[in-house]
């Protein structure tokens, strides 16, 4: 089961975007397990929990250069949400982009 | 259940979503504008606030037709996403104004 976590702000936008990739990895009989926090607890995070890959929502993609810093050691790739499939809460979209980066 | 508030209330979800997505990317450009400017790349900095400023109008105009539909009498759903979205928006704009002095400062300091 693959493990993907949604960075944004506050953990409040990416929610419902979470909800919508749920329901397609259902609809696409995939099982992953998929969350959203906000950008201060990731640190915490990623210590008590083995992650696949991190998408940044738009308001948090600057921090881009820093977090990948930490997430390199464990081999963690980590990219900004396309902000498109972002703004439609395309959940599918969002879920292809994830598993793309899950090699 | 009244499926047409229902639908109402998700398309002003989706204007929501809409605005914070522009006003977060208008957020983070103005923090890599800064980021640059630190590495004394102006060019790129400039570039980088042009782009914000280009998500940040995008944003603003979606978030008019909030304003509009509310003079207009129709109802507009306070939602806690609502909220956020005003609050990114609010935000962006008050780092972008303090973005624009501190790339000045870094000119200074960099020389």
């Amino acid at each position: 089961m693959k493990t993907i976590m949604l960075v944004c702000a506050a953990g409040m936008s990416t929610s419902l975007l979470v909800t919508k990739m749920k329901k397609a990895a259902e609809g696409k009989g995939v099982d992953a397990d998929i969350f959203a926090i906000p950008a201060s607890e990731m640190s915490s995070v990623l210590e008590n929990k083995n992650v696949d890959a991190v998408l940044l929502g738009p308001q948090v993609m600057y921090m881009k250069k820093q977090l990948e810093a930490e997430l390199s050691i464990k081999n963690i790739p980590i990219e900004a949400i396309n902000v498109q499939d972002y703004g439609m809460m395309n959940g599918e979209k969002v879920l292809e982009q994830a598993f793309s980066l899950i090699k | 259940m009244n499926t047409e508030t229902d639908n109402n209330e998700m398309d002003q979800d989706i204007i929501a979503f809409k605005i914070i997505s522009n006003v977060g990317m208008a957020k983070s450009l103005t923090m890599e504008a800064l980021y640059a400017a630190k590495e004394g790349n102006y060019e790129l900095a400039q570039e980088k606030l042009s782009e914000s400023k280009q998500h940040f109008k995008l944003g603003h105009k979606i978030h008019s037709k909030l304003i509009q539909m509310e003079a207009s009498g129709e109802k507009v759903h306070p939602s806690i996403i609502l909220m956020h979205a005003e609050d990114q928006m609010m935000s962006a704009e008050t780092i972008s104004e303090l973005v624009k002095e501190m790339i000045e400062m870094y000119k200074k300091i960099n020389k």
